[in-house]
């Protein structure tokens, strides 16, 4: 259970560093309106490629892209958001909400413990 | 949720809060500030204070500083845990409002300062928690650091 956890974590924080960087945010947004090929992407977002190919190795190891090469070009590579990197995400938020809807109940109990 | 009602003045919240968390917080293990043995938390009262976890060993862990300080109405401060990689940085903002004799605690948790404003202004914050298209999913996400997590 503990080490699930440490490792769940330990995805979330690859995923929350690799969308430390606003081009790399700037990447998942074009990405999440549909698959791109990294020159595009270079262009898009107006960076030299060998400095894109660097943001897409980091989203690449932290799960939240992953490459493919269309049929009619195998040097092509396109870019795509995998969806389990969404499911971490989520995740992380849901349970940032829970940890506080927990700290503030308990804020509640110790305030109102004397006055009640 | 990530807001409640407390029978108590703003002021009285505030100073709550702020000065006697180390009797109210709970320890999570899955936001634990470093892997060790979690220890009590504390805030140094004003702007730029720190907000510290201090260890049975006496060992001090920095969790962030305080960014805004407007007692009795908002405090804004820094997070940060132990893993989190350099450059990341989380922002908690806490508002106390005065609803008749009672005070409604709000618990903003931000993500980061260089999420661009356009892309806020562009989405804004869903509605519907679980939007189910992969797209918007993204979207909502990016957008969802920079403004509340939670209830709308």
């Amino acid at each position: 259970m503990a080490a699930a956890q440490a490792k769940a974590s330990q995805g979330i924080d690859a995923i929350l560093t690799a969308l430390a960087d606003p081009h790399r945010r700037q990447v998942v947004d074009i990405l999440s309106r549909g698959p791109r090929p990294a020159g595009e992407l270079a262009r898009e977002v107006g960076l030299a490629p060998p400095a894109m190919s660097r943001h897409l190795r980091t989203l690449r190891r932290s799960g939240v892209v992953e490459e493919f090469h269309p049929d009619f070009d195998a040097r092509v590579r396109v870019y795509v958001l995998k969806a389990e990197a969404m499911d971490e995400l989520k995740r992380w938020l849901e349970e940032t909400e829970r940890m506080w809807a927990e700290q503030l109940t308990a804020f509640k109990a110790h305030l109102e413990k004397g006055a009640a | 949720m990530v807001a409640l009602r407390v029978r108590a003045t703003p002021e009285r919240a505030f100073e709550a809060f702020v000065g006697e968390i180390g009797a109210w917080w709970r320890s999570n293990p899955l936001f634990a500030f470093t892997p060790r043995e979690p220890g009590v938390m504390s805030f140094e009262p004003g702007e730029g204070g720190r907000l510290i976890e201090t260890r049975a060993g006496g060992k001090v862990f920095e969790i962030g500083r305080i960014r805004a300080w407007d007692p009795p109405r908002r405090l804004v401060f820094g997070w940060r845990q132990a893993a989190f990689a350099p450059g990341m940085d989380t922002e908690v903002e806490v508002r106390f409002d005065p609803v008749g004799e009672e005070t409604r605690v709000t618990v903003e948790h931000l993500g980061w300062d260089s999420v661009p404003a356009v892309h806020v202004a562009r989405h804004g914050f869903p509605n519907e928690v679980f939007l189910t298209r992969h797209a918007e999913w993204w979207q909502a996400l990016l957008a969802s650091y920079k403004v509340r997590i939670g209830g709308a």
